[in-house]
């Protein structure tokens, strides 16, 4: 295919296409880029995924430009996939990422793209998997994936990624309480932003809020969740970041986690896949048959109960 | 209310009812502000007033009539006409032939690099020199700015935010020069930083370092300039922007109350500098409402700074300049802008304004001619000549519906601004970007009712001239502009004491670290020469560049036409094409260069989101090969270019030549809104613009037209 040598000699226009590709909910377009997908895994770059969530308002994006930069200036090359939150149910969205990260968007060796999220949840669907495939075989070191917390969404994007990072604001170690237990499971490193000016004793605060709230979820072989202290707007403690990251990659490849960890996530997107191929086909069937809103009619008519309803429109759809 | 009026009312009420065909409460309308305007007002609407004081007189407490006693009967106000482009030889000329027709004060305009403190010899800024503005680099811009011109004798007005220090310090060297000393300059700097980061973009520094570099403004001019304007507190730009008179009038005076918190923090009392303090309003086409705000205006500032603690009767009293609205002029049938400036004036004069600049019809196309100058102009002498408002102060008090109206409207903004306070006050408010968005859900508000033809604009939306005139523009040849500007930087460069000038420039630096005033410094290198670009490159060392985070309303556009027909028929073309293609159509909006005016590209942004295109937004001061890769990474179908500042001929050309280098087969199309003059068209069509769209276009036959180029252009392929 000449879409994948191009991808390979890291043309931008190309890597661009393509990620439209997979992105497209077109049949001819999802034919074209699973042949593409299987050509470019036989030619994997070197990249480590990383993955970026947290609450708005926390200052992802700005963090996101300010560690970006830090990691061009050390020459790596960066792929940014950032799902944008602002979607609406109704109509388009409004992909303003691009306007918090001004610097390392001009820079040539980062490749940024938004995706709207389209309603799915956090916006993470097969295509950003597979965007992340592109932009490792295009020869990009470090693959950050963007979203916003949302709750479930975070476990979904920790499965594309090699580590996760959740980033948080001053004053948030109150709410640690309130965070899913599987999230904090989940999260590799945790990033205190705003440790700058009138917040950094807030700041300081919350670290050790959430270091001694984490000890609890310490895990045998894995190395301790990691909390660090950063200032986006001051570029602070950027350095710590991408040694920590570096660190649990190293022992993660040694400890062999680094590879079970990307198998796990294998099987997890094979199940994912198989089932939204039945989910789709049994939505096609429900939908040609009309069971649900003429059973529906004899429920309201208390004709039947809704568990008989069910029970027969589930045998009915699942025979064939 | 007594029987007899009683029965007065209610054989009115009658009447009405029988001629209109209508119940009296259905009868209100209401306005962009959420205030109902009855069709009738009596005397009962002149009670429970808890702002207007109904029997109070003019230059007395609460100032509701006017800052003086004696108003126009004395002295009219002063025709003050906001100008300058290309270099300053030709501006000084231009301001010249001004002032021997009758103009009495001078307002300067700057170009965009200077207001964002680049030299005119930077690459950022390629495409801006000496378009919007008269490019000044030096004092010896500033010395030939004023040439003839004696400084001790003309008031000059300058709006100058970003790069306030180097050109103030100008200004006071040029005097210096001229051999005027700074005691006897007049004047007003704009000055008004926190406007900057709600709409006009112009800043340079962060929030906190700016509002301590308004604070040094005021603490310098109140000791050494007693007779210049620290500031000009500014709700044109706001409405400019979209905002209604609430929004505007609130978030000025809101502005106002935190830079006299500024100034108190440098241990000034408020009497220093409070009655230096002037203010700068936007008239719209709203006549009543325009009169209101300002009686409301001056109302509420008496009240803001007797809390203060003013003792001085002259700080409680709001000054101001005003403007006729620029958003409200049309580029189709331009002529009838002509009328609609006439009526915006009157509004300001019934309002007791203290200056005024009236704008020429051309203006929502391009910069003005010296004829459309002159009728801009001669708008107000015949006011002042031959109208006989002058003879009677404040002659519609007394109005029971301009009374109410000025009682509302009080009310409203004294709402927002208890909520702002409640904030923290308005260096965080605008922090947090909160005015910003109101703004911008005000005007994509504004823009739907204009769009739906629930507002009419005569000549846009509604009797349309079927043969449009053509008019004549003022062109500027930018690339000779910046080539003379390079070789005078050139020139001085050569001719001035290099390591001096470094010296000044470290002291600077090193002032900013402290918390020492930064003009006194700033004045020592530019009369050795250093250049504005130098002079803010030297703060920027401490300070850093501000980057606006930038937040998006949605659904608002959307809302005003839930079945309509126009904006269903949009819709439908975007689901026919997401199905056939996989996605929506995606189009990225930008500005490129100095230019942050982003109103028109917000609105563009959103209400196409709102049809259901997926819309990228560039950041603002974007160079055309950052647009370039931000569009082809993104794969997106459109870029659509927002140029209000005159750059788009050096520009889109640019943008075009970084697409075909990052990608030769881009495919992408470009299409280009704002002010771009007629004359420029076939220029921009030759280098491959698909679609140009006008002030005033209406937004969802533009959407149309932009979802079928698209269209084309896939089926091409």
């Amino acid at each position: 295919m000449e879409l994948v040598d191009k991808i390979i000699k890291g043309e931008r226009a190309a890597i661009a296409k393509a990620i439209t590709l997979v992105e497209s909910s077109k049949d001819t377009d999802q034919q074209i880029s699973r042949q593409l997908i299987s050509e470019l895994i036989k030619k994997p770059g070197k990249s480590i995924r990383v993955g970026f969530s947290g609450p708005p308002g926390v200052g992802k994006s700005t963090f996101i430009e300010s560690f970006g930069s830090y990691l061009v200036s050390q020459n790596y090359k960066l792929g940014i996939l950032a799902i944008d939150p602002s979607s609406q149910i109704t109509g388009g969205s409004i992909l303003g990422d691009k306007t918090r990260m001004v610097e390392i968007s001009k820079n040539p060796n980062t490749f940024i793209r938004s995706t709207p999220s389209r309603g799915t949840l956090g916006g993470i669907s097969m295509g950003t998997r597979e965007a992340s495939i592109i932009l490792d075989a295009a020869g990009y070191n470090f693959i950050f994936i963007e979203t916003v917390g949302v709750g479930q969404s975070e476990i979904v994007a920790s499965n594309l990624v090699d580590i996760f990072t959740l980033i948080v604001g001053p004053g948030s170690g109150d709410e640690l309480q309130g965070i899913k237990k599987g999230i904090t499971e989940y999260a590799d490193i945790f990033i205190v932003n705003k440790n700058d000016g009138e917040l950094k004793m807030e700041a300081s605060k919350t670290a050790a809020d959430y270091k001694s709230a984490l000890s609890y979820y310490k895990k045998l072989d894995a190395l301790e969740k990691q909390v660090l202290l950063v200032s986006a707007i001051e570029q602070t403690g950027m350095e710590d970041v991408i040694k920590t990251i570096n660190q649990i990659i190293d022992q993660n490849k040694l400890k062999g986690i680094f590879d079970e960890r990307r198998a796990d996530q294998l099987e997890y997107w094979i199940e994912e896949e198989v089932k939204n191929i039945i989910a789709s086909d049994i939505t096609k069937r429900l939908a040609s048959k009309g069971n649900i809103p003429k059973y529906s009619k004899k429920v309201m008519k208390n004709e039947m109960s809704m568990y008989e309803a069910v029970e027969t429109i589930t045998k009915d759809t699942l025979k064939q | 209310m007594t029987n007899n009026s009683n029965n007065g009312f209610n054989n009115w009420q009658k009447s009405f009812e029988k001629e209109t065909k209508k119940n009296l409460s259905d009868a209100n309308s209401e306005t962009d502000e959420g205030i109902d305007i009855k069709p009738v007002y009596t005397k009962e609407d002149l009670e429970n007033f808890s702002f207007v004081e109904k029997h109070s007189l003019p230059g007395q407490w609460p100032y509701t009539r006017g800052p003086k006693a004696s108003m126009y009967t004395n002295r009219p106000w002063t025709i003050r006409q906001y100008a300058g482009f290309s270099t300053a030889e030709e501006s000084n000329e231009f301001y010249k032939k001004n002032l021997e027709s009758g103009q009495k004060g001078l307002s300067v305009a700057f170009d965009l690099p200077t207001h964002r403190g680049y030299d005119s010899d930077d690459d950022l800024v390629m495409g801006d020199v000496g378009k919007a503005g008269v490019a000044i680099d030096t004092v010896e811009d500033m010395k030939i700015l004023f040439n003839n011109i004696p400084l001790d004798q003309m008031s000059v007005s300058m709006t100058m935010n970003g790069a306030v220090l180097p050109v103030l310090a100008s200004f006071i060297v040029a005097g210096e020069e001229q051999g005027v000393d700074r005691s006897l300059l007049s004047g007003t700097i704009q000055n008004d930083i926190l406007k900057e980061f709600m709409v006009r973009n112009t800043y340079i520094y962060p929030p906190e370092p700016s509002m301590k570099i308004v604070a040094d403004i005021i603490e310098f001019t109140s000791k050494e300039m007693p007779k210049f304007n620290s500031i000009s507190i500014s709700g044109y730009h706001m409405q400019e922007a979209g905002a209604d008179n609430v929004l505007e009038l609130a978030y000025t005076l809101a502005d106002g109350i935190e830079y006299v918190r500024a100034a108190m923090s440098k241990g000034l009392d408020v009497d220093d500098f409070a009655p230096r303090l002037s203010f700068f309003f936007a008239i719209g086409t709203d006549f009543f409402m325009e009169i209101a705000k300002l009686r409301a205006a001056r109302t509420l500032w008496a009240k803001i700074m007797k809390d203060f603690g003013a003792k001085n009767e002259r700080s409680l009293i709001l000054r101001t300049h005003c403007q006729t609205s620029g958003v409200s002029l049309t580029e189709k049938d331009p002529y009838n802008n002509i009328i609609r400036t006439s009526y915006e004036a009157l509004s300001a004069i019934l309002g007791g304004t203290q200056s005024l600049h009236t704008n020429s019809f051309d203006e929502a196309i391009a910069l003005p001619t010296d004829e459309s100058a002159r009728i801009a102009r001669n708008t107000q002498l015949i006011l002042q000549n031959e109208t006989g408002v002058t003879k009677t102060v404040d002659p519609l008090a007394g109005s029971y519906f301009i009374e109410n109206l000025t009682e509302e409207l009080s009310k409203k903004a004294w709402d927002i601004i208890t909520e702002i306070e409640e904030l923290g006050g308005m260096t965080k408010a605008v922090k947090a970007g909160i005015p910003k968005l109101k703004i911008e859900e005000s005007a994509t508000k504004k823009q739907a009712k204009v769009d739906s033809g629930s507002r009419v604009v005569v000549g846009v939306n509604k009797y349309k001239n079927p043969k449009e005139p053509s008019v004549d523009v003022r062109v500027i040849d930018n690339n000779r502009v910046r080539d003379d500007q390079i070789k005078k930087i050139h020139a001085i460069k050569q001719s001035r004491n290099t390591k001096a000038v470094e010296k000044a420039l470290t002291n600077l630096t090193n002032a900013a670290k402290d918390e020492t005033n930064l003009l006194i410094p700033c004045i020592e290198a530019i009369k050795l020469r250093a250049t504005v670009g130098e002079v803010s490159k030297a703060l920027e060392q401490v300070y850093g560049r501000h980057f606006a985070k930038s937040l998006s309303v949605s659904g608002v556009y959307g809302k005003h036409f839930e079945g309509d027909k126009e904006f269903m028929k949009v819709e439908s073309k975007i689901k026919e094409f997401e199905n056939l293609n996989g996605r929506r159509p995606r189009v990225l909006v930008v500005k490129m260069g100095q230019d942050g005016h982003d109103r028109g590209a917000k609105i563009v942004a959103t209400s196409f989101a709102d049809m259901g295109f997926d819309v990228d937004m560039g950041p603002l001061f974007q160079s055309p090969k950052d647009v370039a890769k931000d569009a082809i990474e993104n794969d997106v179908h459109a870029i659509g270019v927002s140029t209000l500042a005159a750059g788009h001929k050096t520009l889109v050309p640019e943008l075009m030549k970084g697409l075909k280098e990052i990608d030769p087969k881009s495919k992408i199309i470009v299409f280009v809104g704002g002010i771009i003059p007629e004359q420029d068209y076939e220029f921009l069509y030759e280098n491959n613009v698909s679609a140009i769209f006008g002030p005033g276009s209406n937004i969802i036959e533009s959407a149309e037209k932009v979802i079928d180029l698209i269209s084309d252009n896939l089926s091409k392929e």
